[in-house]
């Protein structure tokens, strides 16, 4: 992520942040998005967060 | 005042004592008081010391155990509570000048439990900004100083938790864990600290940080003292949403039975990256200890292990949504670094946080799978000893990666267990993960190994 990439997404979030610090910031967020940018997400597996409705819980599932 | 030893003494110890009628609550807590009025000067540990509910709650503590009424292991138990945790009548802060006048008209759900155990509740702990920004020099609220060494952090964010129980000012202490603030405290300060099974223990009444990635569970200086409070807070609460119903099991009776038999897996990617020379040697002789005692250890692979940093932009998303009205309307009411991490998160996009979100399903499969084959995963709790206040008020310090954020991303039950000191006698510290709900297994292997080693029983120069 560039810097210029940092402060085109401030603008889009309505946010300010010290134009000393974007470096920092700029750090961190390309940290965060590392793993999903590296991710092609065509080729993964279907593992949506969805909500499940069970009635009743099965037993020895204890997946979270 | 009262010798050291009684301030270090174990849960089960003390109980021991009330019921010989050698000790009572009130003498006890009126010992606490004056030790905290002697240390907290200069540990900063406590945000409020709240002595005439610590009375009450010892008066109460000696009433039952006149009557006979000695069926809690805590009661007369001098605790602290982290200050994200709401309670009535008593000024919460969540460490922010947001809420530096907070008195809160309701309990935490944790809160209520303790006291329905008989615990006296000493105060509350500091913790940093909203669980998430550290404290400043000039902040509203001072930062926790490290016993071990006064100008280094007790890490965070229960960072008052960690360092009263490593001063000997309580005897347990709540914590809470969005990305390791129960464990990374623990590690840093000696003592050990218990993030349980998401939904295990209620967040009913806590400050939110990330709500996927919240945990509360408790913090004390060993292992079983973490069971005694577990036993207490684990259950059921129709108040958190994400509250489970799984039974509770006896955490205490078990952690006698040893870890013959158990199998240890080592995931060396990711969780060794940048560790400390002397953190990886405490670790590895802490694998050697426990394969005496009869454990089998083995490396294992994760295969999504590097899709844990994906951690961060699910808490930085979920903190900026938590926030952003205060922050777009008090900006100046939150600490600089802490209002930079939450802007931060607005620059995530939705797409970004879904695609977290997937890799975490990914991530707890992948872990899931590998805790088919082995009991609990061992690795270092945070990968260095606690670093000097001069290094994290560098403003280029950063947000260092750490060793607890995966298990966050999975709700994994982990526990940090004291391991070794370095050489200029930092604390360091086992991390030990087992399956979802199974506290009671992650409890055996650190009580065990704890038991086999005296690194919880030094304490530091005060």
């Amino acid at each position: 992520m560039t810097l210029e990439e940092v402060r085109d997404r401030m603008k889009a979030a309505r946010v300010e942040i010290a134009e000393n610090r974007l470096e920092v910031v700029r750090r961190l967020l390309t940290d965060a998005l590392r793993p999903i940018q590296a991710m092609d997400s065509r080729a993964q597996r279907t593992l949506e967060p969805a909500v499940t409705f069970d009635t009743v819980r099965a037993r020895g599932d204890r997946g979270q | 005042m009262a010798s050291e030893e009684l301030f270090y003494a174990t849960i089960r110890d003390i109980g021991a004592r009330f019921r010989r009628r050698a000790l009572s609550p009130v003498e006890l807590t009126r010992a606490h008081l004056d030790r905290i009025g002697q240390l907290d000067p200069k540990l900063h540990a406590f945000v409020t010391v709240t002595a005439d509910r610590a009375l009450a709650d010892a008066r109460a503590a000696e009433a039952a155990l006149g009557r006979g009424d000695i069926s809690s292991p805590l009661l007369g138990i001098p605790i602290g509570y982290k200050d994200i945790y709401a309670t009535r009548g008593i000024l919460t802060t969540g460490g922010s000048a947001l809420l530096k006048d907070w008195i809160p008209d309701e309990e935490s759900t944790c809160g209520t439990r303790l006291q329905r155990a008989g615990t006296v509740m000493l105060g509350k702990l500091i913790t940093h900004e909203f669980a998430f920004g550290i404290q400043f020099p000039g902040h509203r609220f001072p930062a926790a100083r490290n016993p071990w060494d006064l100008e280094r952090m007790p890490g965070g964010s229960s960072s008052g938790s960690g360092a009263a129980l490593a001063a000997g000012m309580v005897f347990g202490a709540l914590g809470s864990d969005t990305g390791g603030s129960i464990r990374g405290p623990a590690s840093l300060c000696g003592i050990a600290g218990l993030k349980p099974t998401y939904g295990r223990c209620s967040r009913a009444g806590v400050l939110t940080l990330s709500w996927t990635l919240d945990h509360t569970g408790p913090m004390a200086r060993t292992v079983e003292d973490c069971a005694y409070l577990l036993q207490a807070l684990a259950g059921y609460d129709a108040a958190d949403p994400a509250s489970s119903r799984e039974p509770v099991p006896d955490y205490v009776a078990p952690l006698g039975r040893g870890v013959r038999g158990l199998r240890v897996g080592v995931p060396r990617e990711y969780f060794f990256e940048g560790v400390d020379p002397e953190v990886e040697k405490g670790f590895e002789q802490a694998l050697g200890t426990l394969r005496q005692l009869g454990a089998s250890v083995e490396d294992v692979q994760i295969p999504s292990i590097q899709s844990a940093g994906a951690f961060m932009a699910i808490m930085l998303s979920e903190a900026f949504a938590y926030h952003e009205r205060d922050l777009r309307e008090h900006p100046e009411l939150f600490g600089e670094l802490l209002r930079e991490r939450l802007m931060a998160g607005a620059l995530i996009t939705g797409s970004e946080y879904v695609q977290a979100q997937r890799l975490r399903a990914r991530l707890q499969a992948d872990m899931h799978a590998v805790l088919r084959r082995v009991d609990v995963l061992a690795t270092p709790t945070s990968p260095k000893p606690a670093p000097t206040f001069t290094q994290v008020y560098d403003p280029d310090y950063g947000f260092p990666r750490g060793n607890t954020g995966p298990f966050n991303m999975t709700g994994l039950p982990s526990l940090a267990v004291p391991c070794g000191f370095t050489a200029s006698g930092l604390p360091i510290s086992i991390q030990l993960t087992g399956r979802a709900f199974d506290e009671t297994t992650v409890l055996r292997v650190g009580h065990t190994y704890e038991q086999a080693t005296d690194w919880h029983k030094r304490h530091p120069a005060l």
